[in-house]
């Protein structure tokens, strides 16, 4: 093979995403874990399609969250999909978790990457399974998998983490919870440009897994330092 | 008897039956008594080994139970190199399925997958059927500890107390007796030991020619499997072997 070149199939994989999601933040709270996303699915620079929901309910107790490729996330979760449904038909009284899923999907993620057919995402698996603790796990297009009590994705790692570890406490109570998430979603829509005012919290809480209807951000222009006029707001060639 | 139809394990005879499965069940007919019992706290299973010779090179060779996981065993009837390619295959299931799911496989979900694999050879490929028998015995979360049997027709079910190989029927008369329900695992093993001593064909069962295994809760809250030693095993059947005066007197009183 020429030097470079990853495949002697004339096929070619997909190494860069084209319609994306951004970040997405998943912390556990004192009776379960909660993941917030926003609901836009960028395309490049344009912000393509608002109305995105990329949390995606798996399973019984299950939470995934999906930046990155949304078409990798769709047939992700479709698969996923199937697997449940193969859970339920076994009958058996025994129902994959948070774990199961989690782990599952880090192992896909790691073979795709390593034959080179990556599925271009970052996510945050979450859930939790009756009476079993709470589980967090981030997982991304490498393969990286890992646990924790916090996690965010793109934007979020470098916008939401310092916020997240400021306020975060293992004993938050939901609403604490879902409003750190929502003040960690609103600075990335100040400062990302791929993020957006719109968001979606899922909570799990050990019996049953909701997604919010999409809630509208708080977001305010009208600062003094951003409307009053500037020297250099008449020089084209100024760049503060 | 309709032999016409015999020789191919697809096809069925006219009285719609699979002679080559009815065949492989005979073979294990034939096999080393192989008991299980299940208790509140844990699972049992024991076998008799057929080859036991001074010219063995023992050490530390198993013949009839073998670990699958963490918490599973299984122990074997039939036909020794059959066994070994389906072991193989349950072993692999499980830890491919641990990897997968970074969770130990649901007992009940391995047996059905070596079922499924062995109900195969019954149907399809014109291969004969594996001439294995297996008792799995195991723990999960999900169902606490389980005692399954498994048949060449890749047909299973969960049991409390099972016995396969000589003398199968004797000790499950024995079990329907006995077994009773929240048995603790000193109760079941002593079960066991008598079972044993009734389907053995040697006056002076030893660990010599036995094998006892069992999947049990720590103090701690683990669960864990482990063979029984050999001073534990001739303990168990010393226990049970009734004493010369002492059988006839249980025979009297059983009857009266």
């Amino acid at each position: 093979m020429a030097p470079g070149q990853y495949s002697t199939d004339p096929k070619q994989h997909t190494l860069s995403p084209i319609v994306t999601g951004a970040t997405v933040i998943g912390m556990k709270y004192k009776d379960g874990v909660i993941l917030a996303a926003d609901t836009l699915a960028s395309y490049g620079s344009e912000a393509r399609y608002k109305d995105v929901c990329r949390l995606k309910k798996v399973g019984e107790y299950t939470l995934l969250g999906g930046g990155g490729e949304l078409s990798d996330f769709q047939y992700l979760s479709d698969q996923l999909d199937e697997m449940a449904d193969e859970d339920w038909l076994n009958e058996d009284g025994c129902f994959m978790g948070p774990k199961e899923y989690s782990s599952y999907i880090g192992r896909v993620m790691y073979n795709r990457r390593s034959k080179f057919n990556p599925l271009y995402n970052q996510f945050v698996v979450v859930g939790k399974k009756k009476d079993e603790p709470a589980h967090l796990m981030y997982v991304d297009h490498q393969g990286t998998a890992f646990e924790e009590n916090f996690v965010a994705t793109g934007f979020g790692m470098h916008l939401g983490i310092p916020l997240l570890r400021n306020s975060w406490r293992a004993d938050m109570s939901l609403d604490e919870a879902k409003a750190l998430a929502t003040k960690c979603l609103e600075v990335c829509f100040y400062r990302d440009c791929r993020a957006y005012c719109k968001i979606h919290i899922g909570v799990c809480n050990g019996t049953s897994v909701d997604i919010s209807a999409p809630i509208p951000l708080n977001h305010f222009w009208g600062h003094g330092a951003w409307t009053e006029k500037r020297l250099e707001d008449d020089d084209p060639t100024a760049t503060w | 008897m309709a032999r016409r139809y015999d020789s191919r394990t697809t096809t069925f005879s006219p009285e719609g039956r699979l002679y080559q499965v009815e065949y492989a069940m005979e073979a294990i007919n034939l096999a080393g008594s192989t008991v299980g019992v299940l208790a509140e706290d844990g699972v049992i299973l024991a076998g008799e080994k057929k080859t036991t010779s001074k010219l063995l090179d023992q050490a530390k060779q198993h013949e009839k139970l073998f670990q699958l996981d963490d918490a599973m065993f299984c122990a074997v009837a039939g036909i020794t190199s059959d066994a070994n390619i389906l072991i193989n295959r349950l072993r692999l299931t499980a830890q491919q399925h641990t990897y997968s799911f970074s969770e130990p496989m649901p007992v009940e979900q391995l047996v059905t997958s070596i079922c499924d694999y062995k109900q195969g050879y019954t149907q399809f490929g014109g291969l004969r059927p594996f001439g294995v028998s297996f008792l799995v015995a195991g723990y999960d979360a999900h169902h606490g500890f389980q005692l399954y049997h498994t048949d060449p027709s890749g047909n299973f079910s969960g049991w409390k107390g099972y016995a396969i190989g000589v003398n199968n029927n004797t000790a499950m008369q024995i079990m329907r007796q006995d077994w009773k329900p929240g048995m603790k695992l000193q109760e079941a093993l002593d079960l066991t030991a008598k079972v044993l001593v009734k389907t053995m064909d040697t006056a002076s069962p030893t660990a010599e020619r036995l094998e006892f295994g069992i999947v049990y809760k720590t103090p701690e809250g683990q669960v864990k499997f482990r063979m029984l030693k050999d001073t534990e095993i001739n303990k168990l059947m010393a226990d049970a072997t009734p004493k010369e005066g002492e059988e006839a007197a249980g025979a009297a009183t059983s009857t009266s």
